[in-house]
């Protein structure tokens, strides 16, 4: 269990000793680590362009962005196989970034581009990939919960070996096919990795006036999932709950559960003027909870990187996502004469 | 100048007629006013006066022509004038081109006076699009008023509303027959594609054998084709009932001898059995209003006046001479207007006024003898009285099974059952039996 | 030919697909050993097992996801929605999620699934049990609707849309379950999005589905005997809907009218007269275009009550009757 009532204080990281053992237990080697860091600066460089993007007026639409949760879509693709298949929510741009999308394809999907993944028609709010099983962002709050019921019924059918992963937020988990699709993969056993990631808010609701009972995750104890609910913004114990929730179901035990408590930075939307939680929260979890701050001083103190490695890591995902800019920008629109193309297979 | 001599246009919605017969020839004298020639519209045949005194020239239309109205169908040359002086224009007739009128005019550039108007008036008519150089100005300047009155006027003229389907409207512009000269068979009278291939087909008259048999093919004159049609559309639309009832007509035929004894002093013409008869039919129809009425559709119109009109056989088909106000007027009168009226028919000098507005119609086919028979109802009438022969044969006169020989006649009406009920028919007929077999009554 | 009932084609043609392509399954509620609500999938289980004869908790949203989370990852998933009425309860799945993922990610995925649902009243089943949605499916662009008429029309589309790339909504009628008609054994499929003139005739297009085909076909036979020649058009797919055979039929025979349960307001013979007015055809049509739909009310339960609320025989042949003889 995470303990959030630390408010004005810096979250106690814990010992260089506690790091250390916890990171050997779990096999974690250096390069892993460093790619966690990767992965992080990365996702957090391209929330903070697309939110540059959008004040530029280069954004036509509305966007969802994750800044702040970083830890979460990293520690999970730490977690599971790079063939495993993907369900994600509306706020998904980490998550697609952390399974290793390429950030030229989203930078241009975002900007409404032919060469995105979606040909321009989808944009920010439904990035998928199916070359690497990444099925999708929903637009539509908990869409996604009982596909992943089908995923895990095909691939149990199929025989293979790969799970399901469908990530939903707290919002996501008061919609009733949340409890269709809890029952049925419970009921069927299926390969699923159920995610909540609780940001603490809807677009305005704080979860604790929208759930009569914390956590989330204690739901799944009505169907006989097994669950986990963990700091979602301290990355190393994200990925060891994913790592025992993924080895749980792909050794065919059925769903497993995991929520993780987290919080984004920007607002809902675009149009969100925060006005439901004040300034002094949000830069209570900036400046003491951060999730890229709190794993950088684990890795300097236990000299896995030094100030300008980390540095340059940073700089070099910075350019990641310039480049990919470039790339969206010199992009060609969709062809108009293209519009009614992909209406049906 | 000669004077051209044009088809003239008799009715307002009529669009062309059809030339029965030229009574003069071409060098004939001709005076102005003289009957020079009987054309026929869809409603009746007219003599057309001749528009000028002089020699008839250049007849450009023989007997059976269809003409468009307006056109220049002959010449008069005044005196001293010769073929010469006939303008050169209309002679190798080559087939006419349609006239074109353009939608709209061309845009000229304004070249026009400045216009003074009303601030409202310009600015209404720039809301409206309309040139207020064409506006008329009822005063010193244009003011809204004429605007307005200049964009009522324009909307009226605008088009020509015809009810007619889609496909009507097609077959109409291929076939280039006028949609407004056709007769429209379907609901409320719109005109249907069937309609305008019929009025097409009739343009030329093609001979033709069917199933190999040899037939002399008759084209349609106008009053065939309009009794055609009106004949179908009536026993198509209109469910017709019949009911039969016999009269004893001793009391009629004493009426009316002591009717003649008295006319004849004043030496009137002979009262016909007819005139009598519609006197009855009329104080029945007075009596029974649904027997006088017309079917809208929605409504039914019961009509005020009682206007009879009288089936008549004439040389160029069924005509149907209509008199007016009947129930206002007396045996003597009614039997004068009639003779007048059938005399006029034979002769095809009914005029369009004689053939219209009638509420009832009576058919006579005694005189050959028929005993009885059943009629079909003349739109938008919803009833029409057969009248047979009148025949002298024993039946029973009173309780005591006594047995005497009458003047029996046999009375047929067809009444359109969507207005009249058969209860309803049954006691108008019932009311004529009354007033056939004691006239006296209608004096009551 | 064999003589099968119309719910035991659709049955043959799910038996022999599953028997051809092991991608196939079904699932939904009560369709194992109860045999589905109305007994199609009867037998089912025993062939193929529980794992292709899947049984559902009364969870509508969630089966139709399941078949799409399914046909993602390559399945040929067949669901049953037991009742029509129920796809509302679905619906987002089907419009927000099926209807739309080929288009919203690029072309690079489809949904090949088929969701079978039977609508129509009839059967007394009152308001929630008995609804026409077709039109409604008919909305969304991304979904096929298929609305099979005969047991031929029935096997051959079914196999159709198993073997679509696109999410299908088979729409069947609950009262054609039990008419007969002669289905070959073989394995043949139907074109979608090709509507078939049942019947010809050169004075009036009747444009009907399910039930309403097989009405009309009806009523066109007894006016024949009186001269009127009824052209009698069954779409059979609604969406995407062949107009074209309409509109040629409409140019030959210069009128239309459109039949369906369906309630009229809102109803697809709105979407057909449209079509038909904005063709070329418009300059053919010889008398009003009409459509006759059912109430515009909530099917009730009462029988007298639940027949006038949908085109019976008697309104198809009075409104023919009124257009072809220059009535209306």
């Amino acid at each position: 269990m995470s303990d959030d009532n630390g408010k004005g204080a810096e979250k106690d990281i814990g010992s260089r000793e506690q790091f250390e053992e916890m990171v050997k237990r779990l096999e974690l080697s250096d390069n892993s680590l460093i790619g966690l860091y990767r992965t992080m600066c990365t996702i957090r460089h391209f929330e903070y362009m697309a939110d540059k993007l959008y004040a530029a007026g280069k954004v036509h639409g509305t966007m969802h962005l994750s800044a702040g949760q970083e830890a979460v879509a990293a520690g999970i693709s730490q977690a599971v196989r790079p063939d495993d298949y993907l369900i994600n929510h509306h706020r998904g741009h980490g998550h697609f970034i952390a399974k290793g999308a390429d950030i030229n394809m989203m930078m241009a999907e975002f900007l409404g581009k032919d060469t995105g993944y979606n040909h321009g028609r989808g944009g920010s709010m439904h990035i998928a990939d199916f070359q690497s099983n990444n099925l999708g962002a929903n637009g539509i709050v908990g869409g996604g919960i009982p596909q992943a019921v089908g995923v895990g019924l095909a691939l149990k059918m199929q025989k293979r070996k790969e799970i399901c992963i469908c990530i939903f937020g707290d919002g996501a988990a008061n919609e009733g096919v949340f409890h269709e699709a809890m029952n049925m993969a419970a009921l069927w056993n299926l390969p699923v990795l159920y995610i909540c990631e609780n940001n603490k808010y809807g677009m305005s609701m704080d979860v604790e006036h929208a759930v009569a009972k914390l956590p989330i995750a204690q739901r799944a104890d009505a169907y006989g999932i097994p669950w986990a609910c963990v700091d979602g913004n301290d990355v190393v114990e994200v990925y060891e709950a994913m790592k025992t929730a993924a080895d749980h179901v792909r050794a065919g035990k059925g769903p497993y559960f995991v929520e993780t408590i987290t919080y984004r930075y920007f607002g809902h939307s675009k149009s969100d003027r925060n006005l439901y939680r004040s300034k002094e929260e949000i830069e209570d979890w900036k400046r003491n909870r951060d999730p890229i701050m709190r794993f950088t001083k684990h890795l300097l103190q236990s000299e896995i990187l030094d100030e300008g490695q980390a540095q340059e890591i940073d700089t070099q995902a910075e350019q990641v996502i310039v480049k990919a800019v470039e790339y969206a920008e010199a992009s060609p629109e969709p062809d108009i004469s293209t519009l009614m193309e992909y209406v049906y297979a | 100048m000669p004077v051209p001599f044009i088809m003239p246009k008799f009715d307002m919605d009529q669009e062309k007629a059809t030339i029965i017969s030229w009574s003069k020839k071409e060098g004939d004298f001709v005076k102005f006013d003289e009957s020079v020639l009987t054309v026929e519209t869809e409603k009746v045949a007219i003599d057309v006066p001749c528009p000028a005194t002089g020699t008839l020239a250049r007849i450009l239309f023989k007997d059976g022509d269809v003409v468009p109205v307006t056109k220049v169908i002959a010449y008069i040359l005044k005196e001293g004038e010769t073929l010469a002086d006939l303008p050169n224009a209309d002679l190798p007739t080559p087939p006419s081109k349609p006239e074109v009128v353009p939608v709209s005019k061309p845009v000229a550039a304004p070249q026009a006076a400045p216009v003074t108007a009303t601030p409202i008036a310009i600015r209404m008519a720039k809301e409206e699009g309309v040139d207020l150089s064409r506006v008329p100005a009822s005063g010193d300047r244009i003011t809204r008023e004429d605007v307005e009155r200049f964009i009522s006027d324009q909307k009226s003229k605008g088009r020509v509303t015809v009810a007619a389907t889609p496909a009507a409207r097609r077959v109409a512009r291929e076939s280039g027959v006028a949609l407004e000269t056709v007769a429209g068979s379907g609901p409320r009278g719109r005109v249907q594609s069937v309609d305008v291939v019929t009025a097409a087909k009739s343009i030329p008259v093609p001979t033709t054998t069917v199933s190999g048999r040899e037939a002399e093919i008759v084209p349609l004159t106008s009053i065939r084709r309009t009794i055609a049609e009106r004949m179908q559309q009536s026993f198509q639309e209109s469910p017709h009932i019949a009911l039969t009832v016999e009269v004893d007509m001793t009391e009629a035929e004493n009426t009316r001898k002591r009717f003649n004894t008295q006319v004849e002093k004043l030496g009137q013409p002979r009262i016909t059995v007819t005139a009598l008869m519609i006197k009855v039919v009329a104080w029945a129809l007075v009596r029974n209003p649904y027997m006088n009425a017309s079917f809208n559709g929605n409504s039914i119109s019961l009509w005020k006046d009682v206007n009879i009109g009288v089936a008549t056989a004439a040389p160029q088909g069924l005509m149907v001479p209509v008199l007016k106000g009947v129930d206002h007027l007396g045996v003597s009168e009614i039997n004068m207007r009639l003779l007048d009226l059938a005399e006029r028919a034979r002769e095809n000098k009914l005029k369009l006024e004689d053939v219209q507005g009638g509420t009832f119609t009576i058919s006579n086919l005694g005189m050959f003898g028929i005993r009885q028979f059943r009629a079909v109802i003349n739109p938008p009438e919803s009833a029409i009285l057969a009248v047979g022969s009148v025949v002298r044969q024993p039946i029973v006169v009173d309780e005591q099974d006594r047995v005497e020989v009458r003047p029996i006649l046999s009375l047929t009406l067809s009444a359109d059952h969507r207005v009249i009920d058969g209860i309803v028919a049954a006691r108008f007929l019932s009311d004529l039996v009354v007033g056939l077999e004691a006239p006296s009554m209608l004096l009551l | 030919m064999p003589e099968l009932s119309y719910l035991e084609a659709i049955r043959q043609a799910l038996w022999q697909e599953m028997k051809r392509d092991e991608r196939v399954f079904l699932l939904g509620e009560d369709i194992g050993r109860y045999g589905g609500a109305f007994g199609l999938t009867h037998g089912m289980l025993d062939e193929f097992g529980e794992e292709r004869v899947r049984e559902t908790p009364i969870s509508e949203a969630t089966i139709v996801a399941t078949a799409i989370g399914a046909s993602l990852l390559g399945m040929r998933p067949v669901a049953e929605i037991m009742f029509m009425d129920f796809i509302l309860l679905a619906l987002d799945q089907m419009v927000n999620q099926a209807a739309k993922m080929h288009f919203m990610f690029g072309g690079r995925t489809s949904v090949p699934m088929v969701v079978r649902m039977p609508g129509g009243s009839g059967s007394g089943a009152a308001s929630q049990h008995s609804q026409s949605l077709e039109s409604v499916l008919m909305h969304f662009p991304g979904l096929i609707v298929i609305n099979p008429s005969t047991p031929y029309d029935a096997k051959g589309l079914m196999l159709s849309a198993i073997r679509n790339p696109n999410p299908v909504c088979f729409v069947e009628h609950k009262i054609l379950y039990k008419t007969k008609g002669e289905v070959p054994e073989d394995d043949y499929t139907i074109p979608i999005g090709v509507a078939e003139i049942k019947r010809p005739g050169r004075d009036i297009t009747v444009v009907a589905n399910n039930i309403m085909v097989i009405k009309t076909i009806h009523v066109a036979e007894k006016l024949s005997k009186e001269g009127i020649e009824v052209e009698v058009i069954d779409p059979r797919t609604l969406l995407p809907l062949d107009t074209k055979t309409i509109i040629d039929s409409v140019a030959r025979t210069g009128r239309l009218l459109v039949v369906h349960e369906a309630c009229q307001t809102g109803g697809w013979a709105g979407e057909v007269i449209a079509s038909v007015v904005g063709s070329p055809a418009f300059d053919y049509i010889d008398a009003p275009v009409r459509r006759l739909g059912g109430k515009d009310i909530p099917i009730p339960y009462n029988r007298g009550l639940e027949m006038a609320a949908v085109p019976q025989e008697a309104e198809i042949e009075q409104e023919i009757r009124a257009l072809v003889g220059g009535k209306i």
